[in-house]
């Protein structure tokens, strides 16, 4: 694993800009390439863990169908059928990219400097897994800041996958012999509830003529 | 080698995907299918319960699959509400299709996704497999997305999407919970530990690492605990159980946040033995905010339905807090009163549906006087409402009792008094709905449409009169469950003892 440390260090590093990009940017398709883009470092970063631990081969394939493929297409599926253009967000973009950074630099390098107290075995307190799951647990915040930060609807879901992609990404450190149907059936969950979600979302648009979550409003108390 | 717990939640499944592919056929292969497929998996868990009351436990795929007694009590409560649910939709959304407010083309679509929920519930109940574990209960929030925002109007739209997206964000907390429990435990595997299943995990959670533990348990009990709907994960609740179709509502609160409950109890319980204080008191303190909060906001509602889905989540709060206490009589009396909570709940709920079917509201300030005009309605609702109060000779009263006696006896004063209060406060607002809705004067809606107010159809009422004698015959015969109650509690004790 030596050999490819530096590698694996850019490409954990890419996946926080990723992040941030599916979350900064204001136009939703563009925040949807920034998505496919993240998954595709996720697949590589897969990929080289599996020269250690070849099972992790099958993770590679199965995140590229479902996170590469099929994710990205329900995404800018409804994005087309409803709007690009995202919702005026609760934090402007200075103030958005200010306390991103400040997320990204204090739990990078909190996590990172106390992983005993988050790695379970020795061998997740060690480089490169130290570094994984110090990346893994930065982007699962920046998701669900992007979900509680949001108005727009088809941005929450955005924010869903990053925070789902951190999850994904902490299993090469805590779990890398898990067993393939297990992948399976945690990666056939995201689909389904990005699928539904959105389905759900387009109703919204329907009905209120917009995905602004603060006109969701009427079951208050 | 045990297929009864296969076929458990392969029968739903199959009858759900044959209502898919045939439902719009003709009614046969839409209800027919949905009340066979119900009914099949209810007989089978009757024979599951029957079994592991026996002190059996049933094993498929080398543990795999795994139900003990608790699995089966909770299973056989998913499929009793689940074909009492099935058989009260068929008039219930007849009715809805004739007022216009869902077409009958949708109807397919309902019975599939319901048959879905029902499986994927019993699903939960039979898994040793952690990370299985969360895929199902995930599962089951998928399963009624659909179901939730069913009639489509901006009401349904917004309880779906929030019930959709706060489950899914806070299943995903559990998640982590789990994959760190299979992490911490994986350094075992040398020694014949198989870190994935539950029972393995059991026997050798001293081992795990204390940091890894803790963070573990606040992982679970946040994405469980939303599940559960319990205190601050409670929102998505109150808006999901109120907009959905009743007998969904009935399925959600009856049994769904029981089948969180379940997975929490699963995961949670078995570090009993080695963190036992810093978990339990927590757990307890929980419970009492949940069931605090609950009751306070329930009284606060006008819209019947709002008003028994924040008293689930206040009727949560005693599960909960049973269950925290962890002594014997803790655990016996939280499970009791899940039992019972599923029981009067759903009877409560379907009481409310049939309400509202008829009368066409559900905000009690336009409702009054239905007593006359629904006698076996208001007769069946007084029985939820005295059984939830926890008046005695109904069943309420002796799993409150339990779990009022096992805080005292755990020196938790302080949780028995605040108990008693949202005792109190609960038979208050539940008797004084009652008494608004089926006694007092008859005013706005049901004068309006005085002469379509009759007692609903027997295939609704029925479900709810066998619903409110089984809420009075446990309560006057509450050894009739002991059997089932004291092997779960000893299942739960015996797994959280492995080490």
């Amino acid at each position: 694993m030596e050999e490819y440390a530096k590698l694996i260090s850019t490409l954990s590093l890419s996946l926080i800009i990723t992040s941030y990009l599916v979350i900064e940017l204001r136009n939703l398709r563009h925040s949807a390439y920034a998505y496919i883009l993240q998954a595709l470092l996720m697949c590589t970063l897969f990929v080289i863990f599996a020269r250690r631990n070849p099972g992790l081969y099958y993770w590679a394939l199965t995140a590229f169908v479902t996170k590469v493929l099929i994710i990205p297409y329900l995404l800018l599926r409804y994005i087309r059928k409803t709007t690009d253009r995202e919702f005026q967000p609760l934090i402007g973009h200075f103030g958005s990219i200010i306390l991103v950074s400040l997320i990204i630099l204090i739990l990078y390098r909190v996590t990172h400097h106390y992983i005993e107290f988050l790695a379970p075995t020795p061998s997740a307190m060690q480089e490169p897994f130290r570094t994984n799951l110090a990346v893994s647990l930065t982007v699962f915040i920046l998701g669900l800041y992007c979900i509680l930060s949001r108005r727009d609807a088809i941005k929450t879901v955005h924010g869903l996958l990053v925070l789902e992609n951190g999850v994904h990404l902490s299993l090469v450190s805590l779990a890398p012999l898990l067993r393939e149907t297990a992948l399976i059936g945690i990666v056939t969950d995201v689909v389904v509830a990005a699928y539904l979600l959105l389905y759900i979302i387009l109703g919204v648009f329907e009905k209120f003529g917009s995905t602004d979550t603060f006109q969701l409003k009427g079951l208050r108390w | 080698m045990n297929p009864e717990i296969l076929y458990l939640f392969v029968i739903p499944a199959v009858a759900a995907i044959a209502i898919f592919l045939f439902g719009s056929r003709s009614p046969l292969y839409r209800e027919g299918i949905a009340v066979l497929g119900s009914a099949l998996a209810f007989l089978l868990s009757l024979h599951i319960v029957v079994y592991t009351t026996r002190g059996k436990v049933f094993s498929l795929f080398e543990d795999e699959l795994r139900m003990d007694a608790l699995g089966g009590l909770v299973a056989g409560l998913v499929a009793l509400i689940g074909l009492i649910a099935v058989i009260y939709s068929i008039p219930y959304m007849q009715k809805e299709v004739e007022k216009g407010v869902v077409s009958s083309q949708r109807l397919r679509s309902y019975y599939g996704w319901i048959m879905l929920f029902i499986s994927s519930m019993l699903f939960a109940t039979t898994t040793n497999n952690i990370i299985m574990l969360w895929v199902i209960i995930e599962g089951t929030t998928l399963a009624s997305v659909i179901l939730v925002a069913f009639y489509w109007n901006r009401n349904a739209l917004e309880a779906g999407y929030k019930y959709a997206m706060l489950l899914t964000v806070g299943i995903t907390f559990a998640l982590f919970g789990c994959i760190l429990l299979y992490s911490g435990a994986s350094p075992h595997i040398q020694s014949g530990v198989n870190p994935l299943k539950i029972t393995e995990i059991a026997k050798i959670s001293a081992k795990i690492p204390k940091s890894v533990v803790l963070l573990s348990l606040a992982l679970l009990l946040a994405g469980f605990g939303t599940k559960s709907g319990m205190i601050p994960f409670h929102t998505w609740l109150p808006d999901a159980h109120a907009e959905a179709p009743t007998p969904v509502s009935a399925l959600l609160s009856g049994v769904m946040i029981k089948v969180g409950v379940y997975a929490l109890i699963r995961t949670v319980t078995v570090f009993y033995p080695v963190y036992p204080e810093t978990i339990k008191l927590c757990i307890v303190v929980l419970g009492i905010l949940t069931m605090l909060v609950g009751i306070f906001m329930a009284l606060m509602q006008d819209d019947l339905k709002r008003l028994l889905a924040y008293s689930s989540v206040s009727q949560i709060g005693y599960i909960i807090t049973g269950l925290g206490v962890g002594t014997y009589l803790g655990i016996y009396g939280g499970l009791f009163h899940l039992l019972n909570h599923t029981l009067f709940k759903a009877l409560l709920f379907l009481c409310v549906g049939a309400v509202a079917s008829v009368a066409g509201t559900r905000l009690i300030h336009e409702l009054g006087g239905l007593g006359r005009k629904m006698p076996v309605t208001g007769l069946c609702f007084l029985v939820g409402a005295l059984a939830i109060g926890g008046i005695p000779f109904f069943n309420g009263f002796m799993s409150k009792l339990t779990i009022f006696l096992a805080c005292a006896k755990a020196e938790m004063l302080w949780a028995t008094v605040a108990a008693v209060v949202t005792s109190l406060l609960t038979l208050f607002c539940l008797l004084h709905a009652a008494y608004r809705v089926f006694m007092g004067k008859g005013v706005a809606a049901a004068d309006h449409a005085n002469e379509a107010i009759k007692e609903v159809s027997p295939l609704m009422w029925g479900g709810m009169v066998v619903l409110a004698l089984l809420c009075f015959a446990t309560g006057v015969f509450p050894q009739m469950v002991f059997p089932i109650l004291d092997e779960s509690t000893k299942a739960i004790s015996a797994m959280a003892a492995a080490p």
